[in-house]
């Protein structure tokens, strides 16, 4: 176990710069994932993390030791690849083993930690097979396995699900939350999806075109977005955004967003005039029993069971209402839409920055 | 079956048949006059009135003088083969390592040079190879037409297995990295194991090579103890009344190792040996 640390991190390659200084530490222990869209630079940082990458400038440490320079094998580490990356001629065992037996560990050593894995992986039955007699699952877990014998300072996950189905996602993603609380290993796990990181992390760090947008826990990060990205990268179906100017004069505070539509907003941050998008999460709008609120149109009912999202059109935009039960409502009803202002974000217009009072 | 299967399997068949008779032909020629008596090598029968083994019994006990040497000879072309094979295999392994997963500067360009030499007819290099081999004094050695054949081996080969090592997953090597294993380690635990049906393949590719060989056997062998049942046969031709009944026995004799050689290889050819490896 132990503490991470990327300090300035920059990564080129040739000319094109795709990190742009990137510092954090992570905590013994603690579960980090790092999330964004592809091309933001997360599997690059985890693969200068892994040693698989040199590291343009800038220091990564590991337990305090500034590993820039060490070689792979040398940083005590593992890694699940995305492909799982098992050696295709070897049984399941002898993958698990592999590093060990490189090592040149005790063999009765070797055995006791590979059945201990297997035994938590549950793949005992499986020790003789080979990586093509196994479904994806399993072979994910036997890539996991590899990692655990080790019993490394440092666990990486370069998305490890995206090759799998989505109801073995879901239980692999459990599975390894569990492994996590089990061992208590200081885990970096890189994914593109933020349902995976809102799951399991124990804190996240955003990233979009080679910067942190902001690191948070999961909660922090969803109730607090501290820009607009990382407002719409975090969440499902993605916070509704629209444009509009700030109204304090006379009467209620709102934002004007083009012709009748008010929608309303308290005491907080913006000032009169100020041009903001104006963030609300679907769970937060409401349909109005009486004829108050914001109105508009309804264009799509999509039932779920649990829950009912509908696509409503609102003056010039749409918004995303999500409601549980299941209202009678029809698409081209024209419905009013009420907000509780405390559950309201506002993002500067130009910057994308929150407004804060 | 319906009529389309049928007629699509007739077509085959139509084009199959005769590249079938085709290439059997020379060999039943072969066949007919080894087992044919002298008188009746030359007699035009489809079959001989008296098949006989007596041909392979003067072969086997080396009793014409153009067969003083036979198992000398046999031991030379195998040998010389074999040694082709394996050092081929040696240097375009290590190369195409070094070039398709250590990713070493200037790999490709080198490989792409050695491939240029092929522009040239082999014939042409012939007799700079006799002066090459000249300078370093190893003419009449058995040395100089494995190295000369190994030189004419390489490039393919070294395409061949970089080709082959390109399609092995970059994962496996990261993952062996991460897992601890040096260069060496990766080659021969990782690397090697996966390889094994293309290097079959090159290795067989470049021991046939060898063993076929007759231009560059001719010119840098001389003595009748050191060249190879090739060029032993292609003395049979020397004389007037060449003995073909003897001359086709050798031939087949000489046919046999390499198909041998084949079979006993052709079940590591197999594909798939990466399945399970990466998703894909």
């Amino acid at each position: 176990m132990a503490s991470v640390s990327f300090s300035n991190i920059e990564k080129s390659f040739g000319t094109t710069k795709v990190i742009h200084g990137i510092g954090f530490d992570i905590t013994d222990g603690e579960f980090v994932v790092l999330v964004g869209p592809s091309g933001c630079g997360k599997s690059t940082l985890l693969r200068m993390l892994a040693g698989l990458e040199e590291i343009t400038s800038g220091t990564i440490a590991i337990d305090g030791r500034v590993v820039n320079d060490v070689e792979s094998k040398d940083r005590d580490i593992a890694m699940v690849f995305q492909s799982y990356a098992l050696y295709p001629h070897m049984t399941v065992g002898d993958n698990m083993a592999f590093s060990l037996k490189l090592r040149k560990a005790d063999p009765a050593m070797i055995a006791e930690r590979v059945s201990k894995a297997s035994k938590i992986l549950n793949l005992d039955p499986y020790l003789k097979r080979y990586p093509r007699e196994l479904s994806g699952g399993q072979r994910q877990r036997v890539a996991m396995g590899r990692a655990i014998v080790r019993d490394p300072k440092v666990f990486l996950f370069d998305e490890p699900l995206s090759n799998l189905d989505a109801k073995l996602r879901v239980a692999m993603r459990a599975e390894i939350k569990a492994l996590h609380q089990r061992l208590k290993t200081t885990t970096v796990y890189v994914t593109h999806d933020q349902v995976e990181a809102m799951t399991m992390a124990d804190r996240i760090v955003v990233m979009h075109d080679g910067r942190i947008e902001q690191i948070g826990t999961p909660l922090e990060l969803y109730d607090r977005p501290g820009n607009l990205f990382v407002a719409q990268f975090i969440g499902s179906p993605a916070m509704n955004v629209v444009s509009g100017t700030v109204r304090r004069a006379g009467g209620a505070a709102h934002v004007e967003a083009g012709g009748p539509v008010h929608w309303p907003l308290d005491r907080g941050p913006g000032a009169d005039g100020q041009a903001v998008s104006y963030g609300i999460r679907p769970e937060h709008l409401t349909l109005a029993s009486n004829g108050d609120g914001v109105p508009g149109e309804i264009i799509v009912v999509e039932p779920t069971g649990a829950e009912t999202e509908l696509l409503i059109q609102v003056g010039k935009e749409q918004v995303t209402l999500r409601t549980h039960g299941r209202p009678r409502v029809y698409p081209d009803q024209k419905v009013h839409l009420t907000v509780d202002p405390a559950n309201v974000h506002l993002f500067d217009r130009g910057t994308g920055q929150r407004l804060t009072a | 079956m319906n009529l389309r299967k049928v007629t699509t399997e007739a077509k085959l068949m139509l084009i199959g048949i005769p590249v079938l008779i085709w290439t059997m032909l020379p060999i039943y020629h072969l066949v007919l006059f080894a087992i044919s008596p002298k008188d009746q090598a030359m007699g035009g029968q489809l079959w001989p009135d008296h098949p006989t083994l007596h041909n392979f019994e003067v072969v086997f006990r080396q009793q014409h003088h153009y067969l003083n040497f036979f198992w000398l000879q046999m031991w030379n072309s195998l040998v010389i083969a074999v040694a082709t094979g394996l050092i081929t295999l040696m240097i375009a392994t290590g190369a195409a390592f070094a070039i398709s997963r250590l990713k070493v500067r200037g790999g490709r360009l080198a490989m792409n040079l050695a491939l240029l030499t092929y522009f040239i007819p082999a014939a042409f290099l012939a007799v700079p190879m006799y002066k090459t081999m000249g300078v370093y004094g190893i003419l009449n050695n058995q040395w100089s037409l494995i190295l000369a054949m190994v030189t004419i081996a390489t490039p393919y080969s070294i395409w061949v297995l970089k080709q082959a090592s390109d399609k092995l997953p970059y994962e496996l090597d990261e993952a062996a990295k991460i897992d601890g294993a040096s260069p060496l380690q990766l080659f021969r635990l990782v690397y090697l194991p996966l390889m094994t049906p293309s290097l079959v393949a090159v290795g067989t590719y470049a021991l046939l090579l060898a063993w076929n060989e007759y231009l560059y056997a001719f010119l840098l062998l001389s003595s009748e103890r050191d060249i190879t049942l090739g060029v032993a046969l292609g003395n049979f031709l020397a004389a007037d009344d060449s003995p073909w009944e003897l001359l086709m026995t050798t031939g087949l004799l000489y046919a046999l190792p390499p198909a041998a050689i084949y079979y006993t290889f052709k079940r590591y050819m197999v594909g798939g040996l990466t399945a399970g490896a990466v998703k894909s």
